[in-house]
């Protein structure tokens, strides 16, 4: 209420500005509430309603601005800028004048011996201080601008004689100069990515940062063929797999990688970690095929659902089943998955959803039995 | 503080005032106003309120805090009268709310004798359960 009335007058008042000024107001308005209900309590309240400390610490705060606004005023009129202690003693009594004190019937009557000062005195003699309950930060918080380094700070000879040593320093080369960074991205583009961040924390950004940038993305799209493995069908899935990742024109034109593991070997490695897997093939891999052995066990538990050999079918051999699993799932078809699942109903994968969840828990709970009792693999 | 005192009996008079204020404002420095000085240097600087004397804003500190406190009390003096005229049968319906609950009701009350028309909004609902339980008085 008190609230909204004032924030109202506010916003008519300064629109522009209100929005900013609104978040340091709402901390000192914040610990103007914390201090008035300590007050409320110590005054023998065991509780209130909020709206109405809200009103109550609204109220406070207004009468110190005010009995500072008056202070100000009579600094002014007495033609000083800073107040001191008889304009804030005036401006006290403007305040008090509603209710009245003594001495307030004579216009003339000594500052020094103001019965509002009086009746202050009186009351800071009777009552306990109680601190505020938290140390309260100074506010609000000045931020100190950081400014780029000159060149004598850096410690740096201008490259040209015309330019003094107190302005700031250049960038360093690597960050304006565009073979340097192309030639850094083509020897090792991490290491180019490294120091690129580097650079950026170092100096701020300059013109050229942009058209470095577009080179890490472009670096990033060309990831997948520069570290091709020569694994055709992993190609071809990942290909089916998120076409947006793979830009089909590059495949041809890009240089075989050097590393080219027998499939067989490269296989066995993801069977046992998908993780591996998925760092072998530098991010090429959907996440569905991350999962796709425990997509895949859940299938075939599916399939063999009662049977004791289900960790046995996910340990035998998962891989050929996982391939096709994964083209299909992007088909939008399960059928055909594997031989003996052509019985299982056909549903577009979106419908699949629910069941995935559901399967995904149930694979992962027979990976954990088989992992918990490794002695009825050992049997099987 | 002598409150026969009349400030313009003698120049000995002010002097003592003299004394007697500086040594106030220096009282000050020692006591801790429950409105801490952040806040209310603050509001004063929104003010245009410029010193860099502490005991200025110890000063208005103390003010403020002594008004909030004289509201809140002619607030509890309210909420008591109020507490009272309750008719016995239903006090004793009432009798766990015994509470004293700082209500918009009572501060409207209290803050009018000090020049502050508050008022609730006609269509303003604050909680009736509002204050009663301990664990949401914080919220």
């Amino acid at each position: 209420m008190s609230n909204g009335g004032g924030k109202t007058g506010r916003h008519l008042e300064k629109p522009s500005t209100w929005k900013r000024k609104s978040g340091a107001d709402d901390f000192a308005q914040a610990i103007a509430k914390i201090a008035v209900a300590q007050l409320l309590e110590s005054q023998g309240f065991h509780s209130f309603q909020q709206s109405a400390l809200e009103a109550l610490s609204d109220v406070a705060v207004r009468y110190a601005s005010s009995i500072g606004r008056s202070a100000h005023y009579y600094a002014n009129l007495a033609g000083r800028t800073e107040s001191n202690a008889f304009d804030v003693i005036q401006g006290l009594e403007d305040l008090v004048y509603v209710q009245g004190f003594s001495g307030a019937s004579d216009v003339d009557h000594c500052l020094e011996d103001s019965g509002a000062v009086r009746e202050i005195v009186q009351y800071v003699n009777e009552v306990e201080p109680i601190p505020f309950v938290h140390p309260v930060p100074r506010f609000p918080i000045v931020k100190d601008r950081e400014l780029t380094p000159s060149f004598s700070r850096k410690g740096k000879v201008p490259p040209a004689e015309h330019i003094p040593a107190w302005l700031p320093a250049f960038p360093d080369p690597q960050t304006y100069s565009l073979d340097s960074t192309v030639d850094a991205r083509g020897a090792d583009p991490h290491a180019a990515n490294g120091k690129f961040e580097q650079e950026r924390e170092n100096d701020k950004g300059d013109r050229s940062l942009l058209s470095s940038q577009q080179q890490m993305v472009s670096g990033m799209f060309e990831n997948p063929t520069f570290a091709d493995p020569d694994d055709a069908k992993a190609k071809k899935a990942s290909v089916e797999g998120n076409p947006f990742l793979a830009p089909p024109l590059k495949v041809g034109e890009k240089e075989v990688a050097p590393i080219a593991p027998p499939t067989k070997l490269f296989n066995n490695v993801a069977l046992d970690n998908p993780v591996a897997r998925n760092f072998l093939d530098d991010k090429s891999v959907s996440v569905l095929e991350t999962f796709a052995p425990a997509i895949e066990a859940m299938k075939s538990t599916s399939c063999d659902s009662g049977e004791d050999q289900t960790t046995r079918v996910l340990n035998e051999n998962p891989r050929v089943r996982f391939k096709i699993g994964v083209g299909n799932r992007f088909l939008g078809r399960s059928t055909g998955l594997s031989p003996e699942k052509e019985h299982q109903r056909t549903l577009p994968w979106f419908a699949m959803e629910d069941e995935k969840d559901d399967r995904k828990r149930r694979a992962e709970k027979i990976l954990r039995e088989s992992l918990e009792n490794p002695d009825q693999l050992v049997q099987l | 503080m002598n409150p026969n005192h009349n400030p313009q009996s003698s120049d000995g008079g002010r002097h003592d005032d003299d004394a007697a204020l500086t040594e106030f404002l220096a009282s000050l420095m020692d006591y801790t106003p429950t409105i801490p000085d952040e806040l209310v240097e603050h509001y004063l600087a929104k003010s245009g309120f410029q010193s860099p004397d502490l005991r200025l804003t110890r000063l208005v500190a103390v003010a403020t805090q002594k008004f909030v406190a004289e509201v809140a009390g002619d607030a509890l003096q309210h909420c008591k009268a109020r507490q009272a005229t309750i008719p016995k049968d239903k006090r004793d319906r009432q009798q766990k709310d015994k509470r004293l609950v700082l209500t918009m009701e009572d501060l409207t009350k209290a803050l009018h004798d000090y020049g502050v028309n508050v008022r609730h909004q006609e269509y303003f609902a604050d909680s009736p359960s509002t204050g009663m339980d301990p664990a949401t008085r914080d919220e």
